[in-house]
């Protein structure tokens, strides 16, 4: 089980480089980050990721950019929107995350797309941002929506993953400190080891139900 | 007043945080408004009450928060939550918690080396450098490149080296590596500045 965080945001996106960010995770005890264009590799023992993430695009671009990334070892993830479209994605194959479900609308994720996405093996994303740098009502939406969201992971099983979301080191924390902050969702600390190994669990191919030995 | 008995006192316990980025200096009092900004904003009014939290000691880059014996956790996540110190981003790194705030002052204080007899003497270099510094001449930093823009060093820590761009208009730290500036072709820099 790799511990890792879902979405961070290095140079020239955010203000660290990756190599930092990597020697800060691992500081911060992660075995592993999902970075955005960056390509792949190990620094001070963090295995960096590479991810992309689609936004703010029609159902059609997602469809070709997850066809042309799909054998690239990439985590792919798409932001999410209204229901249709989250269905959609969620069905695509190559599709790796669900993010930004506190930013759609209310009816965005509900028990069909639950259903779906642990059938597709698809993590909806928890975005820890809101949570730790929000304040009044942007926070209380989005620690609605999050415990809304593990409601259907209670019933469904889908995977979750957890990110930070960082842009700077700064906005990193600890494996200790997600654990207090998912707790305000609900979350108890077999569901935050599950999530932090939410990226390993969704790359890994499923284990078929039934195996022919001969 | 006189004050409690030991055993009618509530009880106490104290965080140990550290500050980030290193060199930042933040104010105790700003701080503790960061602080209790951050803890009422998360837990509210009454819960805050209940945790009472309080700065009482800032030094060498590390904060001890006092809170009310049980709260630590919540304190914890609402320490977990402070972004920024009168607009200077700032991140609390939690390393301890303890019932004495000197259990935690030994874990971040620089710890004395005892002198011995046949210590050598202070080399003159220190003397000039605290004879600079008593003349108000700030030391040249040193300055590197990076993405084809000079950067003076701020802070430099093993692998870590944090920069700012030179010139006025753009004062924001670059957080970066020593191999990130070797690879684009920057000047070699000593652990320490």
């Amino acid at each position: 089980m790799k511990i890792t965080d879902a979405a961070v945001y290095p140079y020239p996106l955010g203000d660290a480089s990756i190599r930092r960010l990597a020697l800060e995770a691992a500081a911060l005890g992660f075995d592993s980050i999902v970075a955005a264009d960056t390509p792949s590799g190990t620094y001070g023992g963090v295995e960096v990721r590479s991810g992309l993430m689609i936004r703010d695009v029609p159902l059609k671009d997602v469809i070709s950019s997850v066809k042309r990334s799909k054998d690239s070892g990439k985590v792919i993830s798409v932001n999410a929107a209204n229901n249709n479209f989250n269905r959609a994605v969620i069905g695509l194959k190559g599709v790796h995350i669900l993010r930004g479900i506190q930013s759609a609308d209310k009816l965005a994720f509900d028990h069909v797309a639950a259903k779906m996405a642990a059938d597709n093996r698809v993590a909806v994303d928890i975005d820890l941002s809101p949570i730790i740098m929000g304040r009044s009502v942007a926070r209380q939406r989005a620690i609605h929506r999050y415990m809304d969201i593990m409601v259907l992971e209670q019933r469904f099983e889908f995977p979750i993953t957890l990110s930070s979301h960082a842009r700077s080191l700064l906005d990193m924390r600890n494996v200790r400190d997600i654990a207090g902050i998912c707790s305000l969702i609900g979350m108890d600390v077999p569901d935050v080891e599950r999530a932090l190994a939410g990226v390993g669990t969704v790359l890994t191919a499923p284990k078929q139900a039934v195996t022919v030995i001969a | 007043m006189s004050t409690r008995p030991p055993t009618l006192r509530e009880k106490r316990r104290y965080i140990l945080a550290r500050i980030e980025p290193a060199g930042t200096l933040p104010e105790q009092k700003e701080l503790y408004y960061a602080i209790s900004d951050a803890t009422t904003s998360l837990w509210g009014d009454a819960t805050t009450a209940i945790i009472t939290p309080a700065v009482v000691a800032l030094e060498y880059g590390h904060v001890v928060i006092r809170c009310r014996r049980g709260t630590e956790r919540e304190l914890a996540i609402a320490l977990s939550t402070v972004t920024a110190c009168r607009d200077v981003r700032i991140c609390l790194r939690i390393i301890a918690a303890s019932g004495t705030i000197e259990s935690l002052r030994s874990r971040y204080r620089p710890k004395k080396i005892p002198k011995s007899k046949n210590q050598p003497a202070p080399e003159p270099e220190s003397e000039t450098t605290a004879t600079v510094a008593d003349e108000g001449v700030e030391p040249v930093l040193p300055e590197c490149t990076f993405v084809k823009k000079t950067f003076i060093i701020v802070q430099c820590n093993g692998q870590k080296v944090d920069v700012i761009e030179k010139g006025f208009k753009n004062t924001n730290r670059l957080f970066l590596t020593k191999d990130d500036l070797e690879n684009l072709n920057a000047t070699t820099i000593s652990d320490r500045i």
